[in-house]
């Protein structure tokens, strides 16, 4: 739909161009190896890339477009449900973030506000679902279930706890007092929900343990875990002279 | 400073909220439905019934629109006698999937009675239940699967053709073999259209609903005995929604059948629902092949992207047949071996399940969609799908399917080519998800002006398969959304006088008793009941007369005790069909298999008389 639809037809003429018609290969099969190698090289750029490289940076930059496409495109198939939009926010601003840090600095204030938003986004999604604002995804069930070994009421009462967490701590990234604490709790929960996978599924009686069908799953989500903890290092190791020109936020001192 | 701040900020609300809010007030796409609970008025709070009749016990099911608070929570169930209505039964209504499950014992089947299920002051909901036709030679079926509701698919059309001639052939049994419902979340909803889409054959005869994956609520199911999948696609076995979700759906769909004949419940406190229905002195097997089918992720080595799918042609399939992978468990084997001797009031017996013991498709979706192999089929796990036919063909079963959105007819073999049943798999609906037989080779021993896709041939799991017609697609499906996707529908006529099996399949929005109305090519196929367990190595012995007709004999091998078949024959004579090389103890009875009448059996041997008590 983001490409083609009836009205502007988008990248193909018709629909059969678009995705097949059973005897050929349509855009979207075509595309679909090509995209890979992007991700890939994407994946690449991430690991290699240096401030002064604009042939790697503009990549990256590139490379959000790409999430962009495959977050909106699970948003349209979770029907439109705005938690599953704005819940990838962490996963899409990540390469933005890294290209900004590099550019711009760590502790600009642009850099930490976006990360603050791309927790805030990421929480908020998750904790919609978790609520029950939406319609809690069965996985969600599952995972806690399987850990804890908890009836489903018990699962209920304790994933609308940490939904309601997630709005709290999202609160709590912007006030000055709460910022560190918040953070840590967005670290120590993003990294917490990422091992769920692998911690439920795997198994010693499966081949590889299972991680190779649940080790990405935690992979995929590590900006969850990772973007906070930039938030908690720089905030609690600000900067030692202040130029005057960042935002309050960066400058203040941990209560700690 | 301030500005590149707020900039910032402004910029990703817009990006995401821009995006979020034009999408919640686009205009609903066509090609995904609208499902919505309608309002109804306190008169129209039942909106449909399903119901079986099995060993004197009636079993009815009302299912009702979610209630208004403080509305009466019981039903009535009455019947009519000497033009006065009698209620027989009443329930209390489960607020969880508001269904009232109604339970007569001592039920008389040999008469045709009108009921209706009665809520409140208002609500009311007729329809009759059917005397068991025993005195019928033929049984008609009809078959449905994949009930897909999406306009992209036709699923919007009306279904008004089916409900027509459903009643033009007065189908004594409705199966439906799954997928009724493909919302994932809203089963309620999609389950109150279905009703208003079938109430109308449904309330005036048995009928048989097996809730498979999208049932279930996940896209595809291996359910391992109940344990809880966390993986996407769920291939690493168990149930993705929450199990109070599938307790509901299996309540809606299922609390009409017959009592499950081992009703332990599995992990989670799901229960189960494998049984039998005696019908018409047609004995059908109800199967769950899901329920206990051990999940391939993590278990099989992976021969391409999904855990469930073999793109690869060169891999080794024994590789794939692991042990400890189960299909459909011992449970459900021990009652198909239980079943199989058991021939009181059967003439002929069917096993009914999701799907067919093979793979049965090699292009799934799309041109570049050809699989291997898929394990969502039950041609895996090899072994558990071996031992499944062995049960079956023990008893002569024909096989009756769906879920593989292409219909096809199959003879299935284990040792041999075609030594084990036959299966049709009925075409869906209205068709979601395209799929192709396409085999790579010309098919052996293909029968004559046969297309080159039927005849002998080994799946991607290796097994032996014989196809006898495929309702492929089109390969451009364009215009009729329902018939160039092969939509469409079966009728099975079991011929309890002549011993057949005829398969028709037939497409949508056609009148099936205008004989100048075509069926998908390759139906109709006519076979014998005594097809289903015919293996062409085999010799026949000398003709045994009995003194009675229709008894029911068993024969065992005389060395390894092993039944080899039990079956109710056609009249008083029988030449028992045999292995080479092997003797044979013969019981036979009445009703049962109760006499030891022959020893010594072998291919070849004498022709004798047999006098029955």
């Amino acid at each position: 739909m983001l490409v083609w639809n009836e009205t502007t037809q988008g990248l193909a003429e018709n629909w059969d161009d678009f995705v097949g018609s059973g005897a050929d290969d349509g855009l979207v099969q075509r595309w679909l190896g090509v995209l890979a190698w992007l991700y890939l090289a994407g994946t690449v750029c991430a690991l290699t890339v240096r401030r002064t490289s604009t042939y790697q940076l503009v990549p990256l930059l590139l490379s959000v477009v790409m999430l962009g496409f495959l977050f909106y495109a699970k948003y349209l198939g979770a029907q439109r449900q705005l938690p599953m939009l704005i819940e990838h926010g962490g996963q899409f601003l990540m390469p933005i973030l890294l290209v900004l840090g590099l550019k711009m600095g760590p502790r600009h204030p642009m850099v930490m506000n976006l990360a603050i938003i791309a927790v805030t986004l990421t929480f908020a999604g998750h904790g919609a679902y978790a609520l029950g604002l939406w319609s809690t995804p069965s996985n969600y069930f599952a995972m806690t279930k399987v850990i804890f070994g908890w009836e489903e009421a018990t699962t209920r009462v304790f994933l609308g706890v940490a939904g309601a967490l997630d709005y709290l701590l999202c609160v709590g990234l912007l006030i000055p007092k709460l910022r560190i604490p918040s953070a840590l709790y967005a670290c120590f929960w993003g990294l917490a929900t990422a091992l769920a996978r692998p911690v439920a599924g795997m198994s010693s009686e499966l081949n590889f343990w299972g991680a190779d069908q649940f080790v990405h799953e935690a992979l995929l989500r590590a900006p969850h875990f990772l973007i906070p903890l930039y938030l908690a290092v720089f905030w609690y190791k600000p900067r030692k002279k202040s130029t005057g020109d960042l935002a309050s936020v960066t400058e203040s001192v941990p209560d700690s | 400073m301030k500005f590149s701040k707020w900039f910032s900020v402004f910029a990703v609300v817009l990006i995401f909220g821009g995006i979020a809010v034009s999408q919640q007030n686009a205009k609903k796409r066509r090609g995904r439905a609208v499902l919505d609970i309608p309002k109804v008025e306190e008169a129209n709070t039942i909106c449909f019934a399903l119901y079986t009749v099995s060993d004197k016990t009636l079993k009815l099911t009302a299912q009702l629109y979610p209630l208004e608070e403080g509305a009466p929570l019981k039903a009535c169930l009455e019947i009519k006698e000497n033009g006065v209505w009698k209620e027989v039964a009443s329930t209390e209504i489960i607020k969880e999937g508001w269904t009232a499950p109604f339970r007569v014992e001592t039920w008389d089947d040999s008469k045709t009675v009108s009921y209706r299920v009665i809520h409140g002051k208002k609500a009311t909901y007729e329809g009759t239940i059917r005397k068991n036709p025993t005195d019928k030679e033929e049984i008609v079926v009809a078959a449905f699967t994949g009930n897909s509701i999406h306009p992209v698919h036709g699923g919007d059309i009306s279904r008004q053709d089916i409900i027509e001639n459903v009643k033009k052939v007065d189908a004594d049994i409705l199966f439906f073999s799954g997928d009724q419902v493909y919302d994932h979340h809203r089963h309620l909803a999609a389950w109150l259209k279905f009703g208003r889409d079938f109430g109308e054959i449904i309330k005036d005869r048995p009928t048989i609903c097996l809730p498979d994956d999208h049932d279930a609520g996940q896209p595809n199911l291996w359910g391992e005995s109940g344990k809880i999948s966390t993986l996407g696609g769920a291939s690493d076995g168990g149930y993705s929604r929450p199990a109070a979700y599938v307790r509901e759906v299996e309540r809606a769909q299922t609390s009409h059948l017959p009592d499950p004949v081992d009703p332990h419940k599995i992990q989670q406190g799901i229960g189960v629902w494998f049984t039998n229905l005696n019908w018409g002195n047609v004995d059908f097997a109800i199967l769950e092949d899901r329920k206990f089918k051990t999940g391939p992720a993590g278990r099989v080595p992976k021969q391409g992207p999904r855990p469930d799918h073999i793109r690869n042609p060169e891999y080794d399939p024994a590789s794939v047949d692991v042990d400890g992978a189960v299909l459909l468990g011992e449970r459900q084997l021990k009652f198909l071996n239980s079943w199989s001797s058991d021939w009181q009031d059967a003439k002929m017996k069917v096993a009914l399940s999701a799907t067919i013991f093979c793979g049965g498709a090699h292009i799934h979706g799309g041109a570049n969609g050809r699989l291997h192999a898929d394990m969502d089929s039950n041609g895996w796990p090899q072994s558990g799908r071996n031992r499944a036919l062995a049960s079956l063909r023990k008893a002569f079963a024909f096989h009756l399917a769906g879920d593989q959105h292409l219909a096809t007819i199959f003879h299935h073999g284990i040792d041999e080519f075609r030594d084990a049943i036959w299966s049709f798999c009925v075409p869906s609906i209205a068709n979601l998800y395209l799929r192709w037989w396409e085999p790579l080779k010309p098919g052996r021993n293909r029968e004559a002006n046969s297309p080159e896709y039927t005849g002998d041939h080994l799946d991607g799991f290796a097994n032996k398969v014989t196809n006898y017609a495929a309702a492929n697609p089109e390969k451009k499906p364009a215009g009729n959304l329902l018939n160039t996707r092969s939509a469409g529908f079966g009728i099975v006529r079991l011929n309890t006088g002549k011993r057949t099996i005829k398969m028709e399949c037939w497409p949508r929005n056609v009148d099936i008793t205008d004989p100048k109305t075509s069926q998908y090519p390759g139906w109709p196929k006519t076979i014998s009941q005594f097809d289903n367990y015919n293996p062409s190595s085999w010799g026949k012995a000398g003709e045994i007369t009995f003194n009675v007709a229709d008894p029911v004999v068993e024969v065992t091998d005389e060395v390894s005790k092993e039944v080899l078949y039990t079956v109710r024959i056609k009249g008083k004579t029988f030449r028992p069909h045999l292995p080479k090389g092997a003797t044979f103890t013969l019981k036979a009875g009445r009703n049962a298999s109760d006499q030891t009448v022959a020893t010594k059996l072998k291919v070849g041997s004498d022709k004798q008389s047999i006098t029955l008590e």
